[in-house]
């Protein structure tokens, strides 16, 4: 039995194939996991497969129905989350859940959801004030209002932290029928692994489908074995880092965070925040949504006033000289904020001249940084219109493009494949060993091995700090996402 | 039915958390109508002219001070012709009257006399009132004067009567046509927005995967934010009607009910663009250029319709205003004409119509790309 | 360090251009929504009364009254002529608006004119068209006085209008009514480009993306005011030249002078523009604020009833608006080619306006953070 059938499938965006002639059975009652690369046409199979887009050519069935003519009988089958999933932020979380049950024609039955959400308590909060892993879980409580026979998942996990990331894997596993199919779409291998099938797509096409014990036992070797299927990743030298000509300083503490302090009415997003980022130095802020790490960013590059504290940057105080501390700065935002009117290559040389670089050096530069970051074929796109993986590429190129001595880079690798998460790694590392010093923010665990020193952060507070190692002996765990779970544990109690 | 009481409910609840929907139906009107009542004055329009005298006859003389006896005229006396030009031409002076040096002999002896005006022909409106305000005065003053046994008895102009307007205040006037303008521009800004929002922040795609109807989606934006319109409409009339005092000779029934037809269309406008364009950027812009200035000038509440080029008169039928000016002008100054009432309730009820089949054809059940 | 400025301002300034005219939809909407406008409202609006139906009660029904009316029929103005006799019909063609104008005729029309009476003409004017109908009332009026004083045997003192209209000899409307919609259509394009430009990268969440950046806020000040400020320039000379080439007014004043008045008036518009959008933090709150902002700006400009007519209070609102310095610099150079001091006297509130508010926008990009 089958849940989807596609026979050769084509759909084509402005003449390039998103899917190329794409056959493929999706059994039912099993969870299948769908990776790829950036742009592989995940998302795309996904809206094919219930109808929100239309295929030019082949055929598909889901469920027994043509998603083309039978949309409407099919949407009373399924559940789609969207990858920016439609809460809509100026409802609070029951009035959302109401709408949908609502829309599906459901009662009002949400104590199971409202459990496995931990959302009880937070009922009447507006959906947009909720930190990114609780807007998930409501998105994807919402989509399993009414247990649908099928369910997609576009994504659901991105920008979600370990802990939380469990909670949504748990509550499809708990509040699904064995029934029913799920399609699931993730950058997580660790996840793909645990699923029963896997489908991996590359430019269009499938590439691999089977379960995934088949291919390796072990979450790690599945990655390398994914990694080989994607084409494999080649650790080459990194050019930017190549290029990247150092700044002198005499300055031990190139970041400094001075008693750093935020409060919202009698909420306290940040409280005593305070460390000391050595040049050439690599430090990871690690919590769950929620801790504060993003305010925390936004205190240090200036963009949200402090309550308390200061930080500096190469030694210059934000709060005094904000201009001139943010020249030394490459900031890249959590959530894609770049120029979504303009091309690829014209936000590049947006941001390359507004960083001053001038007109020889930019091109160069500018053509430079198309090559590393493999540009080259979306280089004159719109950039609203880039997969989510190649926007996050974009803004890790833009907040490079001016070679700062210091680089915050918040959740740089959120959403973006696995071939190129490695990449992106490579270059900081390399830039760190140059002296680029560098705060960044993840969600992946095993990317916090790559920092030197890590400060884990929760509600609001600093609650341990110190190298991977340091912490992994703490917490007497063997590698970074027990070690995590188990520290924020404990400072629980 | 219970996914569209949803969504309206939804819409409600969006309304309420973000005030720029409420400000838009009720500030709005309130600016625009202080700015009417108080701001715009069409009856004791007052024109600044220079006089200057060049008969010695001191029965003359009561006609410079004629003109310095009017309440429409403001009038400066000259000697010299310079200093009328200069103010002229610094738009110090309207216009300017100059009595010719054989004015009063040429009265004396039956004839006709001759009256120099000069108006400033640069703004039109003023040019005519400063020509038509010297003429009424200097009449007057003709059959007050001790030439009027001379005179022409007749040449007198016959009675004019303005009927549902007898005392000829324009507030009477302007102000429920103001309203027909308020309501265009607010149908408009209200929707033009709504549905690009959602296609920009992403909740249409989740939407569309649930066992929502097209009909739905359209009417659960009609519905809302025609109840908020005609909210803002019973708000306009009560400030209009109840606070400044503007009579109302009509029915509120029947008001309220051709006023319900014409929020149906100018929403329909506002969610064409919206579903249309998808955009709120492309949106906004395109609200903001159409929904006042089209209204204000082809409605026919400031230029008469009838004049235009026939071709133009046609493109007026397809502007919702142009019938909702015409009845509401009725309603309030003549009460309710059956006549009036139905066929401008035909027309919008068919461009509302129109509209809504637009915005049905434009609501996207699925993504583009 | 001056290289370095320039180059960043250029940066910003390209951006903001290919994100406002680069999308052919946009583009689209900027340039044809004004001179579409333009167009149409020169060729449709006028202030002649044409066309004008009437209805007509004769009571006297003799010789004079059936060559009175006849007067009517052959008027260019006038178009239908209903003659009743039920006064009931009469007010039912007034009442349903199928004529804007009624005549009613007293039976002793003729009499009274030969033995040099007022004869009795009543002309009812329907109220609920107030512009058209007086307007056509006052036609009606001037053909009926010129007839009884044409068949007055009396004849005697009279007092006659000799009339020289400046600028404009005929007063034609359309003269007046270009000059105006210049500064109104320009209105609408500038804040077309100005309204959203802040408040959709609040929005979007680029100005974080800009303010992180070494860009000054007056560096984004000017990037953001440049781009809306050339592009309104070249649309509002475009309309200039039409208004001159294809409606044939007559271009009185200094060209030079003319072009330093537009880019002063469309400055101080940019500002109020960036202002109004540097306080929002959406599209949509852009848009009504810009609405509140561009409804009084167009009625309060002198436009619909002058400046000097209005109370007090509403004259001093009429100071903070630029739209009214503009229309009395683009009439008064157009038609009357205004000498340099006035010119001067109009342009100094709008720089001030300019300055005012341009500096408000460039404090708020910062200040409004968090």
């Amino acid at each position: 039995m089958y849940t989807v059938e596609i026979k050769n499938l084509v759909k084509t965006f402005d003449k390039a194939k998103a899917i190329d002639n794409l056959s493929l059975n999706i059994e039912k009652g099993k969870i299948t996991g769908l990776i790829g690369a950036d742009g592989s046409g995940k998302t795309t199979l996904i809206r094919l497969i219930i109808g929100l887009l239309v295929g030019d050519e082949g055929e598909i069935t889901t469920l027994g129905l043509n998603p083309v003519t039978q949309k409407e009988e099919l949407n009373y089958k399924i559940g789609y989350m969207p990858q920016k999933f439609g809460l809509y932020e100026d409802l609070t979380v029951i009035e959302n859940l109401r709408l949908y049950a609502d829309l599906k024609n459901e009662p009002y039955d949400f104590d199971k959801l409202l459990e496995f959400t931990v959302l009880s308590s937070f009922q009447n909060r507006l959906a947009g004030a909720l930190s990114g892993g609780m807007k998930q879980k409501l998105g994807l409580a919402c989509t399993l209002i009414g247990t649908p026979d099928f369910l997609l998942l576009d994504e659901p996990s991105v920008g979600v932290d370990p802990i939380s990331r469990r909670d949504l894997m748990k509550m499809v596993r708990d509040l699904i029928s064995p029934q029913t199919t799920v399609l699931w779409s993730t950058a997580y291998l660790d996840e793909a692994h645990s699923f029963d099938t896997t489908i991996v797509l590359d430019k269009g096409k499938v590439i691999y489908e089977g379960k995934p014990h088949d291919l390796a036992p072990t979450a790690q070797e599945f990655e390398n074995k994914i990694i080989d299927l994607m084409g494999g990743y080649k650790k080459e030298k990194s050019l930017i880092a190549e290029n990247y000509i150092p700044i002198k300083t005499n300055l031990s503490c190139t970041v400094e965070a001075d008693n750093l302090e935020k409060k919202y009415g009698d909420f306290y997003a940040v409280r005593n925040n305070s460390f000391c980022i050595n040049r050439g130095e690599i430090f990871g802020l690690l919590g769950p949504n929620g801790a504060g790490k993003s305010t925390s960013f936004k205190m240090m590059c200036g963009l949200t006033k402090p309550g308390g504290g200061t930080a500096r940057i190469m030694g210059i105080d934000i709060l005094k000289d904000p201009a001139k501390a943010r020249s030394n700065l490459g900031y890249m935002a959590q959530k894609f904020s770049l120029y979504g009117s303009l091309t690829v290559r014209q936000n590049l040389e947006f941001f390359a001249s507004a960083y001053g670089i001038n007109f020889l050096n930019r091109t160069k530069r500018v053509d430079e940084i198309i090559d590393v970051f493999g540009f080259g074929a979306v280089q004159n796109r719109l950039s609203e219109d880039l997969p989510l993986g190649f926007k996050q590429r974009l803004s890790m190129a833009c907040a490079l493009i001016h070679n700062p001595p210091i680089l915050f880079l918040d959740e740089p690798t959120s959403g973006v494949d696995v071939v190129t998460r490695r990449d992106f790694w490579n270059h900081i590392t390399s830039l760190a060993k140059k002296g680029v010093t560098i705060l960044v923010t993840t969600h992946f665990m095993d990317e916090a091995e790559y920092c030197d020193r890590i400060s884990l952060f929760y509600k609001g507070e600093t609650i341990a700090i110190g190298t991977p190692d340091e912490l992994k002996q703490k917490a007497n765990a063997n590698n970074m996402e027990e070690t995590f779970i188990t520290l924020i544990k404990e400072s629980e109690l | 039915m219970k996914v569209l009481k949803s969504l309206v409910k939804k819409e409600f609840l969006q309304i309420i958390r973000d005030p720029s929907s409420i400000i838009i139906a009720f500030v709005l009107p309130l600016i625009s109508i202080l700015i009417y009542m108080y701001g715009i004055n069409l009856d004791s329009v007052k024109v600044r002219i220079g006089i200057k005298n060049d008969d010695a006859n001191p029965e003359i003389a009561t006609l410079v001070k004629s003109f310095g006896h009017s309440k429409y005229v403001n009038s400066v006396v000259y000697d010299n012709i310079r200093d009328i030009t200069g103010g002229i031409e610094a738009s110090k002076l309207k216009g300017a009257v100059i009595i010719p040096n054989d004015f009063s002999t040429r009265l004396s002896r039956g004839q006709s006399a001759d009256l120099l005006i000069i108006t400033d022909g640069s703004d039109v409106n003023t040019a005519n009132y400063v020509q038509s305000y010297a003429m009424s005065i200097a009449n007057q003053w003709l059959m007050s004067s001790k030439y009027k046994y001379l005179a022409q008895t007749a040449g007198i102009t016959p009675e004019i009567r303005t009927w549902y307007n007898q005392d000829l205040n324009s507030h009477y006037f302007i102000l429920p046509g103001s309203i027909a303008i308020t309501m265009t521009l607010i149908g408009i800004l209200l929707t033009a927005l709504v549905v690009a929002r959602e296609w920009e922040r992403g909740t249409m795609e989740a939407i569309l995967s649930t066992k929502v109807r097209k009909i739905d989606i359209v009417l659960g934006k009609y519905i809302p934010y025609f109840v908020l319109g005609m909210m803002s409409m019973m708000f306009n009339v009560f400030i209009c009607v109840g606070v400044f005092r503007i009579p109302f000779r009509g029915s509120l029934v029947v008001l309220f009910g051709v006023s319900s037809l014409f929020l149906f269309t100018s929403l329909g406008i506002g969610l064409v663009i919206s579903s249309k364009l998808k955009n709120q950027f492309l949106a906004s812009q395109v609200s903001l250029g159409i929904g006042f200035l089209p209204a204000l000038m082809l409605s026919g509440l400031m230029f008469p319709i009838n004049s235009m080029p026939v071709i133009f008169q046609i493109l007026t039928r397809i502007l919702p205003p142009r019938y909702f000016i015409t009845f509401i002008e009725s309603e309030f100054m003549a009460g309710t004409v059956w006549e009036i009432v139905i066929i401008n309730s035909i027309f919008l009820s068919v461009l509302g119509l129109i509209l809504f089949g637009a915005v049905y054809q434009s609501t996207d059940m699925r993504l583009v790309k | 360090m001056i290289t370095d400025m320039l180059r960043r301002v250029f940066a910003l300034v390209k951006k903001e251009f290919i994100t406002i005219w680069k999308d052919p939809k946009s583009r689209g909407i900027i340039i044809a929504m004004p001179l579409l406008q333009l167009f149409v409202f020169a060729n449709a609006i006028t202030m002649e009364v044409k066309n004008i139906d009437t209805v007509v009660i004769d009571r006297n029904n003799s010789q004079e009254t059936r060559e009175l009316l006849s007067r009517f029929k052959h008027s260019p103005r006038f178009r239908h002529l209903y003659v009743v006799d039920d006064e009931k019909e009469f007010k039912h063609k007034i009442d349903t608006q199928n004529v804007q104008i009624g005549i009613y005729i007293n039976n002793d029309f003729s009499s009274s004119l030969k033995s040099n009476r007022q004869p009795v003409v009543q002309i009812i004017s329907d109220g609920r068209q107030t512009n058209s109908a007086s307007i056509a009332s006052g036609y009606a009026s001037q053909i009926v006085s010129e007839y009884i004083s044409e068949n007055s045997t009396l004849k005697g003192a009279s007092i006659n209008p000799v009339v020289r209209n400046w600028y404009n000899p005929n007063l034609e409307y359309r003269w007046y009514l270009l000059t105006i919609l210049i500064p109104m259509l320009a209105l609408v394009i500038t804040i077309l480009l100005t309204a959203l430009s802040i408040a959709r990268e609040r929005e979007m969440g680029t100005f974080d993306q800009l303010i992180v950046s070494p860009l000054s806020s007056f560096e984004i000040l000017l990037g953001k005011t440049i781009p809306p400020l050339v592009i309104a320039m070249g649309l509002t000379c475009f309309m200039t030249i039409s208004v001159v080439v294809f409606f044939r007014v007559p271009f009185m004043g200094s060209i030079l002078l003319f072009l330093v008045s537009i880019f002063i008036s469309l400055l101080s518009i940019v500002g109020v523009g960036l202002f109004i959008s540097s306080i929002c933090s959406t599209q949509q709150q852009a848009v009504l604020g810009v609405m509140t902002f561009q409804m009084p700006a167009m009625l309060l400009s002198g436009f619909i009833s002058p400046i000097e007519d209005m109370p007090v209070f509403w004259q001093g609102i009429t100071w903070i608006n630029p739209v009214r310095f503009f229309m009395t610099l683009s009439k008064g150079i157009f038609l009357k080619g205004m000498s340099v001091q006035d010119i001067i006297y109009n342009l100094i509130p709008l720089v001030i306006i300019a300055v005012i508010t341009l500096s408000l926008a460039g404090m708020t990009f910062k200040r409004k953070l968090g």
